[in-house]
């Protein structure tokens, strides 16, 4: 336990052992009741399961928070106006900063749409970031950044409101920042880019893994959940279909599916779950889409190498979050120290996420290690490495007894006119002892995260 | 109404319309389930299967117990976990416009049924009294907002045409049902105001009253 914390964390535990064992399993069914769902497909199978959650919360300072919000605010600023630079002008590049074939290659990058401004020139609007807290230097690092469509924020949400039901006494007793504002924050932004009409969250459908928040997102927002057929564009224009026939227009589009699906007629012609024409009304300024198409090269893992230079190019700031200490084998230097020291480092695909394509070298056989060296020399731009971050383990409560578990934090930004990050986020944590690996898809469960003053 | 809370995709209106259905027969069901319950015991030990004929099932069973588990999770078409299955699917699909503890009991209401299908819960008299609370407090949480909005108009649209439909089926007085379809008019009035209605009365053939509704369904809700 760290000094930082000790003292709200004595005063939490206090209340804690107070209370009631039995609590827990109500606490449960009162979570299995809201069918607060994370599906799976396994083996071609759909699996519809609760998201697994833990009833200890993740304690946060205020002064941790704080710095936080303003490294966080700093960082999307920033990946705003990369952005909008790179689709435009593109001055990083021509300033050298960052080698332009990095951003031709990355996955994301959409050339089709260089040149176009999206509504108040804003792309990042809700946004994810990933961090843990290194416990050897008891820092926050940022490990990932998600400004495609980063989900989870509504479980935290529904655990919140669990506990206020289940456990009052510790938000009469301890002063915890309250949470609530996030669907109002969504709104806010919607609003703010709105080209005219009404707001919806564009959902793949019931089978999405994330089905429960999209709907949740959607009731509390004030938005209209839609599918992709129940959308039509007209005249370069974005309509929803009522009930009764009647058109009516739509001015902002959350989309819950990546770029690639969402217009068929302009990306990947097989989706199935797209709105043919929609980018050409998002490209005719009639409707803004959240997040931006194209910010995909922005989660870049290899373009996440560059953000701190980023920080000091776009706003002559040094960053107030490091990065985990980061090398690419693109570079011949990083690359020589990547394969010397391969066996303690961790190396990502860069075009994969939810935890997958991430190895640890001391989990490597020598053969693993050998042909993983090959696989980088044959395409470096493919990968990242970085030191393993030795991040602190966070309490969970399981089969009656409190366990420690790696856990990792994601932070919520959304912005409007001026970023706000939330006084919240998903505490993901892994079931099984000595895992790194949180993700929900990798069957990481969820905690709250309370900030304290 | 005005225009924000006139909203709504033709896909969440007929789920909405059809959770309304479902959850008013399995209502309606255990109802009769209940009454006839009480008249096998020791008045006519054939009452569930006259009951059940009436909606073309044929049900066996030795006891009024076994009558009761028989007609609530017997292998039929009138199978309640199954009627549920459909309700839990047409919740889920249309939760963001479900009241969140209307939402909350329908996954309860479900869940006790599963239980009860799968054998870990005896299915008596002090089942269809946790089942029908259920289903009370559901209606009670869609009617508890302050004012109605459209999905509240399907969803209580399609309760009352099962009422209707229901009524009808088991043969019952038209005069019930007649008082139904006012209520259904009233609602199509609003979700549909240039919708124009033929009156009924009780001596039209049930067949009639039936397709009357469900003409006035497909001319509300446009897929």
């Amino acid at each position: 336990m760290i000094s930082q914390h000790q003292e709200i964390e004595e005063k939490f535990w206090k209340i804690f052992n107070q209370q009631d064992s039995l609590k827990i399993e109500e606490f449960k069914k009162y979570m299995d009741k809201f069918a607060v769902n994370f599906n799976l497909y396994k083996d071609g199978n759909f699996i519809e399961r609760s998201l697994p959650f833990d009833v200890i919360p993740r304690i946060m300072t205020k002064a941790e928070y704080d710095e936080l919000n303003r490294g966080l605010s700093q960082r999307i600023k920033t990946l705003n106006l990369f952005l909008e630079d790179l689709y435009t002008e593109q001055k990083i590049i021509r300033d050298g900063i960052i080698p332009f074939e990095f951003v031709e290659q990355a996955k994301g990058y959409l050339k089709e749409l260089q040149g176009f401004s999206p509504s108040k020139k804003l792309r990042t609007h809700i946004n994810g970031i990933d961090l843990v807290k290194d416990s050897v230097t008891d820092k926050w690092i940022i490990l990932e950044d998600n400004l495609r469509v980063p989900s989870g924020a509504s479980y935290p949400l529904s655990i919140r409101d669990t506990f206020r039901k289940i456990y009052p006494e510790f938000f009469e007793q301890l002063s915890i920042a309250p949470i609530k504002e996030y669907p109002m924050m969504l709104k806010e932004c919607l609003d703010y880019v709105n080209c005219g009409g009404v707001n919806v969250v564009l959902t793949p459908g019931r089978f999405n893994s994330a089905y429960y928040e999209h709907s949740y997102l959607a009731q509390m927002s004030g938005s209209h959940l839609v599918r992709n057929h129940e959308l039509i564009v007209e005249d370069k224009k974005v309509y929803f279909k009522n009930y009764d026939g009647k058109p009516i227009r739509v001015g902002a589009i959350y989309r819950r599916l990546d770029d690639d699906f969402i217009d068929p007629e302009f990306f990947n012609p097989d989706s199935l779950i797209g709105v043919p024409g929609l980018m050409e009304a998002y490209l005719a300024g009639n409707v803004a889409i959240l997040n931006a198409p194209g910010n995909g090269v922005a989660d870049d893992k290899g373009i996440y190498y560059f953000v701190p230079q980023m920080i000091r190019y776009y706003l002559g700031e040094e960053p107030i979050l490091d990065n985990a200490p980061t090398y690419l084998p693109y570079f011949e230097k990083d690359k020589e120290y990547i394969f010397e020291n391969m066996h303690r480092l961790v190396i990502k695909d860069v075009a994969e996420a939810g935890g997958y394509g991430v190895l640890f070298g001391h989990k490597m056989s020598e053969e693993e290690i050998s042909d993983l060296k090959n696989a980088i020399s044959e395409d470096p731009r493919r990968f990242i490495a970085q030191e393993l971050i030795e991040f602190y383990d966070e309490k969970c409560y399981m089969d009656g007894e409190i366990v420690e578990r790696k856990a990792d934090f994601r932070a919520y930004v959304v912005m409007a006119e001026e970023p706000k990050v939330w006084t919240c986020g998903l505490t993901r944590y892994a079931v099984e002892a000595g895992n790194y690996l949180v993700n929900s898809s990798q069957g990481g469960g969820f905690k709250d995260t309370w900030v304290i003053e | 109404m005005n225009q924000m809370n006139q909203i709504l995709t033709a896909n969440v209106a007929s789920n909405l319309y059809w959770l309304g259905r479902y959850l008013e027969r399995v209502e309606a069901t255990l109802l009769e389930i209940d009454s006839v319950y009480d008249c096998i015991i020791d008045v006519n030990f054939d009452a569930g299967k006259k009951l059940y004929s009436n909606i073309g099932i044929e049900l066996e069973y030795t006891s009024a117990l076994t009558f009761m588990r028989e007609a609530i999770v017997g292998d039929h078409s009138g199978n309640m976990k199954t009627l549920l299955d459909f309700a839990r699917e047409n919740a889920i699909i249309s939760r963001s416009y479900i009241e969140l503890e209307a939402f909350g009991s329908i996954i309860q209401l479900h869940d006790l049924f599963v239980q009860a299908a799968a054998g870990e819960r005896v299915i008596d008299f002090m089942f269809m009294d946790e089942a029908l609370s259920l289903i009370s407090e559901v209606w009670g949480e869609i009617t508890r907002r302050e004012s109605r909005n459209v999905d509240d108009y399907f969803l209580m649209l399609g309760k009352y045409v099962e009422k209707v439909d229901f009524h009808l089926r088991l043969g019952k007085n038209k005069e019930y049902a007649i008082r139904f379809m006012d209520e259904i008019d009233r609602i199509v009035s609003i979700l549909a105001p240039d919708a124009t209605f033929v009156p009924h009365n009780a001596k039209e053939p049930s067949q009639v009253i039936l397709d009357s509704i469900n003409n006035k369904i497909t001319k509300i809700i446009m897929e």
